[in-house]
C-alpha cells in the first residue's frame, strides 16, 4: 500500500513537470563536444534512387521517406557504442520472468510535429495498421515469430506491453518499430480500412500534411530530383545534447537524387554534396587526389570496415536425374575441395581493387562480435584441393587435362551468375580459370536475374541447376543468422530444397538455429553462434567468397561524425542529429 | 481527302489492340515479376510473397491480365504502379514533363543547325568547311550521349578545379533552395541547369541529321529540273532554296510525325547521368523492377502518339510534296 502510494506520489510529480522527459544523446556518440556546435544550416546527401511514396505502411525501399523523417527509432535504439537496446522513446522497459511479455513505460511530453502528444495509441494503431494483411506492409513478417503473432496491449496512455509467443532474440529489434501518429492513421482505417491506408501519403500530397514525430519534417519534394527536410521543433524538446540543446542542430537537410554514380562523384568533388560513400578504387582515388592536390576539403576514411553483404557459391543438392552430379555435390569433401579453389585474395585484389574482405562463413565479417575466430577456413590452396578430389577417386585425368573418376566420368559442372553484376561474373571467371588448373571443367554462364532466382528457389527433388554465385544482405546483430536460410525447410535454404534436412549437421544447424532464437542472454547466444559457424564450416552448404568494404567520405564543413572506433558499415559515419556545420 | 483521314483513323484502331496486347505479351514473357526482388530476402516469408503476388494480380494468367488492363485504359485509367502504389499516369506526367525541358529546346535547336549544316555542306561539296563539319560529324556520331555527358562534366569540373566557380551545374534540375526562389528566378535557374543537357542532347542528333540532309540536298541538286533552272538563268538562292531545298526536305517532313512521341520519350541516358529527373531514369527503374503497368502504360502513351504523329506526317507530307494526290 505504502509502495502504491509512493508510486502515486511519484506519478502526481510527474505530471506536474511542465517539461518533457528528455533523452540526451550521449556525447561519446559524436567526436564533436556540444560547446564546439554550431546551430543552423543545411546539410547536402545524395542518393541513388528516387523516393517512391511517403507511406510508412507500404514504403518498401530501404532509405525511404518515413524511416528518413522518424528518424527509424521506436520505444528502444541501439547503443553504437556498445552495441545494446537502451530505452528511447521508451523511458524504461521490464521483461517478464518467463521473458514472453516486456513492458515499455513511455516518455511523457513527446509531440507529434501536429501538437499532438505521443501516447500507447499510436503504438497500437501501427501495429494494427502493419499487421493488417490487406494493406500489405514490409514489416508484416516481422511481427510474426515462426507464424505466431506477436501482440501488442495498451495498459494505459503511457505504458504499453508486447506479448511474445515465445522467448526471442530479435525481441527488441520487433519493439523498435517506428510509430505513426494514430489520429490521422486510425479515422481512415476505421473508415476505409486498407484501401484508405494505401491512399493516404502518396508522393503528391502535400507536405504540411505530413505528421513526423521524427527528425524532420518535410519542407518539399520534386520527383526524381531533391528531398528537403527542414527540422522538426517538437523533437527538439525532448531530444537534447548533454549541454541541453535542442536537437537536431540542422536547419535543413536536402537530398538529391542523383541516380549515377559518377554524377554523384562529380557532385561531392565539386564540393556541392557533404556526404559519399565511394564503391570503387577509382572513385576514391579520385577524392582522395582531390583532397591531396587542395582542391577539396573532406575526409575519408578507407576500409572503414566490411560492408554488411555476401557473395558466395552454392551447389544444387536436388539433381535426382543426375545422380553423379548429386552424390557430389552433396558431398562436403567435394565442397571443401571447392573452397580450397576460390582464390578469395585474387577476388579481392581484381574485382574490389584491394579493397575487401575474405568470407569463410555465414556471419558477415563486419559482426565482429559473432565471428568465431577458431572455425577452419580452407582457404585457396589448389594442392589440397586436389589431394582431396583425388580422395573422391579423381585420380587420372583425359586428353584435354580434366579429372576423370574411375569409371571414366569427367569432373565437370555448370555454374551460373546473373549477368550484368560484373563483379560476380568476374569472380565465376576467376574460380573457372582456378578450376581448370586443378582439373576441374567449369561452364560459366551469365543469365537473367530473375531466371537465376527462379533456378534457385525451385524445390523439389530435381533442380534446374549446378552452382550459382549471388549474394545476399542485410545484416543482424541481434542474431546473424537468417530464418529463412538455416532451416531445412526455409525459403533461401538455397542448397537443399527438398524440403527436409538431408545431412545430420543441417538437422543440428536446424536445432541450433531455434535455441539460439529463444536464447535472450547475448554471451549464451553468441556461443550457439559460434557453435553453429564450426558445424557450417565442417558441412561448408555455402562457399563464401569475399565482399566489399565500406569507405565513407564527408566534406569537412560537417562536424560531429561518430569516433572513428565506431565508423562502420552497420552505425554509418554519424548521426544526423548530432550533425552540424562548421563553416 | 476526309475520306483518306477517316480510313486512316479506323486503321488505327486494329494496330491499337494488336500493338498493346503484343507490348503486354512481351513484357510478361520476361521471367520473374515485381516480386522476384523480394524473394531474396532473408527476412520476407514466402507466404508475404504470395499475398503480395495474390493483391497486385500477378498470380492470374496473362490475358486475364490483359483484359483486365483494357478495361482499365478505356476508362483512360494506365493502371497501377507497383513500386510507387500509384496510379501511372500521376507517377509518369511530371517526369514526361521534366523531360520536355531538355527534348523541346534540343529538337528546336537541331533543326535550327543540322538543316543549315547539310545544306552548306552540299552547296559547297569538299570545301574546307564541308571536311571540317564532315569530320566533326563523324567525330559526334562515334561518342554515345552518355560519355559525351561524362565528358561534359568532366571539363566543368575542370573548370571549377581552376577558376573556383561551376559555370554549369554538374547535375540536376534546380540548385539547392529552389523552393525560396521568386517565379523568374526559379524559371532562370531551370535555364541555367538545361543548358548542358540540351547541347549534349543535340550534339549527337546534329551529325546525323545534318549528313542526311547533305546526302538529300546533293541528291536533288542533281537532278535535272536544277540543271534546267541553272540553265534558264534563274539566280543561285532561288535555285537552292525555292527548288531544291524545297524537295530536299520531304523526307524530313515525313519524319515530323515521329517527334511526337520523341517528345515524351525523354532525352535518353543524359538524363541519367547528368541526374535530369526526366523519364529515362524512371523508365529505366520500372524495367529493372518489372513494374509492368508502367512499363505498359507509357508504351501504350507512347504507341498512340506515334500513331496520331504518322498521320500528321502523313498530312502534311499530302500537302508539301505536290506529287501526292489523293482521289
Amino acid at each position: 500500500m505504502r509502495r502504491a502510494l509512493a508510486v502515486l506520489a511519484g506519478l502526481i510529480a510527474l505530471a506536474g513537470v511542465a517539461s518533457a522527459q528528455t533523452f540526451v544523446w550521449p556525447q561519446k556518440w559524436t567526436v564533436a563536444k556540444p560547446s564546439e556546435v554550431k546551430r543552423g544550416g543545411t546539410l547536402r546527401a545524395a542518393v541513388i534512387s528516387d523516393y517512391r511514396t511517403f507511406n510508412p505502411f507500404i514504403t518498401a525501399e530501404s532509405g525511404n521517406v518515413p524511416s528518413i523523417i522518424s528518424g527509424g527509432r521506436g520505444l528502444v535504439t541501439r547503443d553504437p557504442t556498445t552495441g545494446d537496446w537502451i530505452p528511447y522513446m521508451a523511458e524504461s522497459f521490464t521483461v517478464s520472468p518467463n521473458k514472453l511479455e516486456i513492458t515499455f513505460k513511455i516518455r511523457r511530453g513527446m509531440r507529434w510535429s501536429d501538437g499532438r502528444p505521443i501516447t500507447a495509441d499510436d503504438w497500437i494503431m501501427t501495429w494494427r495498421i502493419h499487421t493488417d494483411k490487406a494493406v500489405g506492409s514490409n514489416s508484416y513478417d516481422s511481427f510474426f515469430i515462426d507464424g505466431k503473432p506477436i501482440t501488442l496491449r495498451k495498459i494505459d496512455d503511457y505504458t504499453i506491453r508486447f506479448t511474445y509467443p515465445k522467448p526471442d532474440a530479435t525481441a527488441f529489434a520487433v519493439a523498435a518499430f517506428v510509430p505513426w501518429p494514430a489520429h490521422v492513421f486510425g479515422p481512415v482505417y476505421q473508415r476505409e480500412g486498407a484501401e484508405g491506408i494505401k491512399k493516404m501519403w502518396t508522393l503528391n500530397e502535400k507536405p504540411e500534411n505530413i505528421v513526423s514525430g521524427g527528425p524532420w519534417l518535410i519542407e518539399s519534394y520534386r520527383p526524381g530530383e531533391r528531398l528537403v527536410l527542414k527540422r522538426n521543433p517538437a523533437f527538439g524538446e525532448w531530444n537534447k545534447d548533454e549541454a541541453g540543446n535542442p536537437l537536431p542542430y540542422l536547419d535543413r537537410y536536402e537530398i538529391k537524387i542523383v541516380k549515377d554514380t559518377n554524377a554523384q562523384l562529380a557532385e561531392f568533388l565539386a564540393g556541392n554534396i557533404d556526404l559519399m560513400a565511394p564503391a570503387t578504387v577509382d572513385h576514391i582515388s579520385q577524392i582522395r587526389q582531390a583532397i591531396q592536390q587542395g582542391r577539396l576539403d573532406a575526409t575519408i576514411k578507407v576500409n572503414a570496415s566490411p560492408v554488411a553483404s555476401s557473395q558466395f557459391m552454392v551447389f544444387n543438392w536436388n539433381k535426382a536425374s543426375d545422380p553423379f552430379k548429386q552424390s557430389l555435390f552433396r558431398s562436403d569433401k567435394f565442397r571443401r575441395a571447392m573452397s580450397h579453389i576460390v582464390n578469395r585474395q585474387a577476388v579481392i585484389d581484381i574485382v574490389y581493387g584491394g579493397l575487401g574482405t575474405p568470407m569463410y562463413t555465414s556471419v558477415y565479417p563486419v559482426l565482429t562480435q559473432w565471428i568465431n575466430p577458431k572455425v577452419p577456413k580452407y582457404e585457396y590452396n589448389p594442392q589440397q584441393a586436389a589431394k582431396l578430389l583425388a580422395e573422391l577417386g579423381f585420380t587420372k585425368k583425359d586428353k584435354e587435362g580434366y579429372l576423370v573418376d574411375g569409371k571414366g566420368r569427367r569432373l565437370e559442372f555448370n555454374l551460373a551468375t546473373n549477368a550484368g553484376n560484373a563483379q560476380r561474373e568476374q569472380m565465376a571467371k576467376l574460380f573457372v580459370d582456378e578450376a581448370k588448373k586443378v582439373g576441374v571443367k567449369v561452364n560459366f554462364t551469365a543469365i537473367d536475374f530473375n531466371t537465376l532466382v527462379g533456378q534457385l528457389l525451385s524445390s523439389g527433388p530435381d533442380r534446374p541447376f549446378d552452382a550459382i554465385i549471388i549474394g545476399l544482405s542485410g545484416g543482424d546483430l541481434d542474431w546473424p543468422f537468417g530464418s529463412n536460410v538455416v532451416p531445412c525447410k526455409g525459403n533461401l535454404h538455397m542448397w537443399n530444397k527438398s524440403g527436409q534436412c538431408i545431412d545430420p549437421r543441417e538437422t543440428q544447424l536446424d536445432a541450433l538455429y531455434s535455441r539460439g532464437r529463444t536464447e535472450l542472454d547475448f554471451k549464451k547466444r553468441v556461443e550457439i553462434g559460434y557453435r553453429m559457424q564450426e558445424i557450417e564450416a565442417q558441412l561448408l552448404p555455402v562457399i563464401y567468397i569475399a565482399g566489399p568494404n565500406y569507405h565513407p567520405a564527408w566534406n569537412n564543413r560537417l562536424g560531429g561524425e561518430h569516433p572513428d572506433a565506431i565508423i562502420s558499415a552497420i552505425w554509418g559515419q554519424r548521426e544526423l542529429e548530432l550533425t552540424f556545420i562548421k563553416k | 481527302m476526309t475520306a483518306y483521314i477517316l480510313r486512316r483513323i479506323l486503321y488505327l484502331i486494329p494496330t491499337f489492340f494488336g500493338a498493346t496486347f503484343l507490348a503486354f505479351l512481351i513484357i510478361q514473357l520476361a521471367p520473374g515479376d515485381y516480386l522476384t526482388q523480394l524473394e531474396l530476402d532473408p527476412k520476407v516469408t514466402p507466404e508475404t510473397i504470395a499475398r503480395l503476388r495474390a493483391q497486385f494480380g500477378l498470380d492470374r494468367p496473362i490475358y486475364e491480365q490483359y483484359l483486365l488492363w483494357m478495361d482499365n485504359l478505356l476508362h483512360l485509367n494506365l493502371g497501377y504502379s507497383f513500386a510507387y502504389q500509384a496510379p501511372v499516369l500521376e507517377v509518369i506526367w511530371p517526369r514526361v514533363v521534366n523531360s520536355m525541358v531538355i527534348v523541346i529546346p534540343s529538337t528546336i535547336l537541331l533543326y535550327l543547325v543540322a538543316i543549315p549544316i547539310g545544306v552548306y555542306g552540299a552547296v559547297r561539296q569538299y570545301s574546307l568547311g564541308d571536311r571540317i563539319l564532315s569530320f566533326l560529324a563523324y567525330i559526334g556520331l562515334s561518342i554515345p550521349s552518355f560519355f559525351l555527358a561524362l565528358i561534359a562534366i568532366y571539363i566543368l569540373l575542370q573548370i571549377k578545379f581552376r577558376t573556383g566557380t561551376l559555370i554549369f551545374p554538374v547535375s540536376g534540375m534546380t540548385s539547392s533552395g529552389f523552393e525560396q526562389l521568386p517565379p523568374l528566378r526559379q524559371l532562370l535557374d531551370i535555364a541555367w541547369h538545361a543548358v548542358v543537357p540540351v547541347l549534349v542532347a543535340t550534339a549527337n542528333d546534329i551529325a546525323g541529321l545534318s549528313r542526311l540532309m547533305r546526302g538529300q540536298m546533293l541528291e536533288v541538286l542533281g537532278q535535272d529540273y536544277i540543271r534546267t533552272a541553272r540553265a534558264k538563268g534563274l539566280a543561285e538562292r532561288v535555285v537552292l532554296y525555292k527548288h531544291a531545298f524545297r524537295n530536299a526536305v520531304i523526307p524530313f517532313v515525313a519524319t515530323l510525325g515521329g517527334l511526337l512521341p520523341s517528345l515524351i520519350s525523354g532525352a535518353g541516358f543524359v538524363e541519367v547521368v547528368m541526374a535530369w529527373p526526366g523519364i529515362t531514369p524512371f523508365f529505366l527503374d520500372a524495367i529493372a523492377n518489372q513494374d509492368l503497368y508502367v512499363i505498359a502504360g507509357f508504351l501504350t502513351v507512347s504507341l498512340v502518339l506515334l500513331m496520331i504523329g504518322n498521320l500528321i506526317s502523313d498530312l502534311l507530307l499530302a500537302w508539301v510534296d505536290p506529287r501526292i494526290r489523293y482521289e
